[in-house]
């Protein structure tokens, strides 16, 4: 993990007093609400339905056991002991007082934790792959580079006050796990045939009212030209960006307004004025980077344990979840664990302030002390050995966090919708129980295989509803909650745009008619390798739209 | 007079804004500055003026405009029309860095103390606060944080590099 | 008969809150059964003082809420505004009763 040089300590340090200064303004009224709204975001602080709502960024998913301790503590004495895991890595607290919320960003830095950006019209915490570093897959770290643009971003004094909010997100693998394709700025890490590392520069991503996929405006990006890069995408919108509309002034807007060619045309000509200052990247900037993200010290293993095989066969159970939830790792010997966040009994992304703690033990006693979150709002241990699977699923089961469901139907993404959210228009979690509760067979789910779920409460799409194979948008129609069925959508290096099938369904036929949708492709599917979304694209919204509808 | 800090101490403003230029002869002594249009409209003939001159931008202006004029401006005005609007951040920005203009580069509008530690970052030597900023608080924000990461026009290198 | 409420935020708390004017005085209660409801031609008077009280930095966002009178006391009209006054509709996530005693999947 990043070490944090004195310079961040004392940044965080003068964050927090500043913040203590602005929130005292605010009480004694001294700061306007209108004004200190602008302040309270650009640290996190959100009024939402109930309370105010605080968001802390985890930077690029990466949390110590120690920081995740911290964020227990936090839960505890400062909100009703949870938190909720964000589609963007970030961990959010939904009943903070105003009063607290200095002493609380004072207990996060001293894990070196922040709500830095973590809301408002700025670059917002940058995210990644969960699994970097570890992954099978991967063709450079991404984590370096995530460093590297929280650094440049951080207080970035030309664009602290952009048109709209900004997020940028870093792949370094095949795969694509960080949803890159609908981000403001999507970088991917790739090689060409020479085996050279350069960057694919996305712009334009989006989800929100005009869903959008990114545009490649670099297909290989030296890699020390990250940054200049950055700085001239982020200037071009600076200036281009619209302000008379807030639904129009995100980047995507500007890039479709402006057209990609003409947008990459001015891109290309103010970088070509900064490309060789200072914040080009030297060798040694980004060596000396790397070094923060060096491999642990991990043993030499081998590949098969007799203990794990007899495990998996002798409990079924453990098979199951062994399954699902477990991926291979780059080194022999480890895995990849997924803690499922999406059980029967808690909102999708909700942990409580003892699964936190239980949590961190579980990463110091079998995972090097590291815990990731991740954009499909579960939490990863990327370091178990395949000698102590079969211990660590028996204590994450008895903290219910072990539900077989990884990349299965019911591991949903859903935003917190009416029930909290100041924005939304209809509920998001009561839709996602009833469907969890719905598909709850094992059996079930293995057959349906890979496949996506999410849903929004409202337009905004914080649910990603448009990038799930299976999309539900929750909107208001005449006082009533109803729920909007989007088909194709994918979030992954295939990215898409799912289409509405149809009209709107009541709460109450919802999942029936998920279950409609889920019959179509089981019927059809060519055989059990074919997955949903590659059926849907196969069939098109015929087959389905006839057994909603007809 | 309104209230008024540059190079980070309150003065007096020796500048009056001035506009609806149409005859040079009309216009009055001392320093004025005016609108960018009518600056570039009577440019030839205010290049003639004695005394000190500076212009006024629309922060949808593009700043090259005036990247040969320089020279001759003692004042570029920026403004921030509402404080969320940070256009002018890359106007100043563009003018220290890619023209090196040295004059004075002053924020008008809605300069906030929140604000100007980012504003003197990218550049702003000057600010018009609003009528309801408190002055000395205002001259503290500049130090309240002491640590960037990035360059601007105070700092050449990235803070990896210093 | 739909009768009106005034609701905001409280600035400190941030919970919501509803607007009570008695013989002492006026009041904000996180208690919808404790607001002052009136008809709407009344509703400039409520108005008139959570403008005040927004001015006085006590609340945030203060506008108003329909409600009617019910048995069970004021209930808002609006399924957002039931969602405000009786809080989320799930049971939320608890810390100290132990997983154990809630059915695992």
């Amino acid at each position: 993990m990043y070490q944090y040089s004195q310079a961040d300590h004392q940044l965080l340090q003068e964050r927090v007093s500043q913040f203590r200064d602005q929130v005292q303004r605010r009480l004694n009224g001294d700061l306007s609400e209108e004004e200190f709204k602008h302040q309270r975001l650009r640290n996190g602080l959100y009024l939402q339905l109930h309370a105010y709502m605080l968001r802390v960024a985890v930077p690029y998913g990466l949390l110590s056991s120690n920081q995740m301790r911290t964020l227990a503590h936090i839960a505890r004495k400062y909100d009703r002991g949870y938190g909720h895991f964000s589609t963007r890595q970030n961990i959010q607290y939904n009943w903070p007082k105003l009063e607290d919320v200095p002493q609380i960003l004072d207990d996060l830095a001293k894990v070196e934790m922040h709500a830095i950006q973590t809301s408002g019209n700025c670059i917002r915490n940058t995210t990644s792959d969960p699994l970097a570093g570890v992954a099978r897959d991967e063709i450079e770290d991404p984590r370096p580079y995530c460093e590297l643009i929280r650094q440049w971003s951080t207080f970035h004094p030309e664009f602290n006050f952009l048109p709209r909010k900004f997020k940028i997100a870093v792949s370094g693998a095949t795969h694509d796990r960080a949803a890159v394709a609908v981000h403001d700025i999507g970088v991917r890490l790739v090689k060409n045939d020479a085996g050279k590392l350069g960057l694919e520069i996305y712009v334009g991503g989006g989800l929100g009212r005009t869903p959008m996929i990114g545009k490649l405006i670099n297909p290989f990006l030296d890699p020390h030209d990250m940054l200049t890069y950055l700085e001239a995408i982020l200037r071009v919108y600076n200036r281009l960006g619209r302000r008379d509309n807030m639904y129009k002034a995100r980047i995507k807007i500007t890039v479709h307004e402006t057209g990609e060619d003409k947008f990459r045309e001015l891109v290309e000509e103010e970088w070509s004025q900064i490309k060789d200052n200072g914040l080009r990247l030297r060798d040694e900037d980004i060596e000396n980077i790397k070094a923060h993200f060096k491999d642990p010290e991990y043993e030499t293993l081998s590949d098969f344990d007799a203990d794990y095989d007899a495990a998996i066969l002798s409990d079924p159970e453990f098979a199951h979840w062994a399954d699902k939830n477990v991926e291979l790792h780059k080194k022999d010997g480890y895995r990849v664990v997924y803690l499922s966040l999406k059980s029967r009994n808690q909102p999708a992304g909700d942990v409580t302030a003892n699964q936190m703690d239980a949590i961190a033990d579980l990463a110091d006693k079998y995972s090097l002390g590291a815990i990731r979150s991740t954009h499909r709002q579960n939490l990863v241990l990327s370091d178990v050995k395949l000698k102590d699977l079969h211990r660590l699923w028996k204590e994450l089961k008895s903290l219910d966090l072990a539900t077989p469901n990884y990349n299965h139907l019911t591991d949903l993404i859903s935003c917190p919708g009416m029930d909290y959210c100041a924005l939304a228009t209809a509920r998001s979690i009561p839709i996602a129980q009833a469907l969890t509760e719905r598909f709850d067979s094992y059996d079930y789910l293995n057959d349906l295989g890979d496949i996506s779920l999410n849903i929004s409460g409202c337009i905004n799409a914080c649910g990603h509803h448009h990038v799930a194979n299976i999309g539900i948008l929750g909107v208001n129609k005449k006082g009533v909650e109803v729920y909007q069925l989007t088909l194709g959508g994918s979030a992954r290096e295939d990215a898409s745009i799912g289409k509405i099938i149809g009209p709107a369904f009541t709460a109450d036929e919802i999942v029936d008619a998920v279950s409609k949708v889920l019959d179509v492709y089981l019927e059809n599917r060519e055989d059990e390798t074919e997955t949903f979304l590659t059926t849907y694209r196969r069939l098109g919204q015929a087959p389905f739209k006839e057994r909603l509808y007809g | 007079m309104g209230k008024f800090i540059k190079d980070r101490k309150p003065q007096e403003d020796s500048w009056m804004p001035y506009t609806g230029l149409e005859d040079i002869d009309s216009l009055p002594g001392g320093d004025i500055y005016i609108p960018m249009e009518e600056w570039q409209n009577k440019r030839e003939e205010l290049l003639l003026r004695n005394g000190k001159l500076g212009v006024i931008l629309e922060n949808t202006d593009d700043v090259a405009a005036l990247k040969d004029d320089l020279d001759r401006l003692d004042l570029i005005v920026l403004q921030f029309p509402k404080m969320a609007d940070g256009r002018a951040f890359t106007q100043a920005r563009l003018l220290r860095e890619r023209y090196g203009y040295k004059g004075e580069i002053r924020a008008v509008g809605d300069v906030l103390q929140d604000q100007v530690f980012y504003m003197q970052r990218c550049g702003f030597n000057s600010f018009e606060l609003r009528e309801d900023q408190d002055i000395p608080s205002v001259i503290a924000a500049f130090d309240e944080m002491t640590v960037t990461y990035q360059p601007a026009c105070d700092e050449e290198l990235p803070i990896w590099r210093r | 008969m739909t009768l009106q409420v005034y609701s905001a935020s409280l600035l400190k708390e941030g919970l919501v809150a509803y607007l009570c004017i008695d013989e002492d005085g006026i009041s904000w209660s996180t208690d919808l059964n404790k607001a002052t409801a009136v008809d709407e031609n009344s509703i400039d008077s409520l108005k008139a003082e959570a403008e005040r009280s927004e001015k006085e930095n006590i609340v945030v966002g203060a506008y108003a809420v329909e409600v009617t009178q019910t048995a069970n006391g004021l209930e808002p009209v609006e399924n957002r505004e039931r969602i405000r006054a009786y809080g989320p509709t799930i049971s939320l996530p608890q810390s100290g009763s132990g997983l154990s005693g809630q059915h695992a999947a």
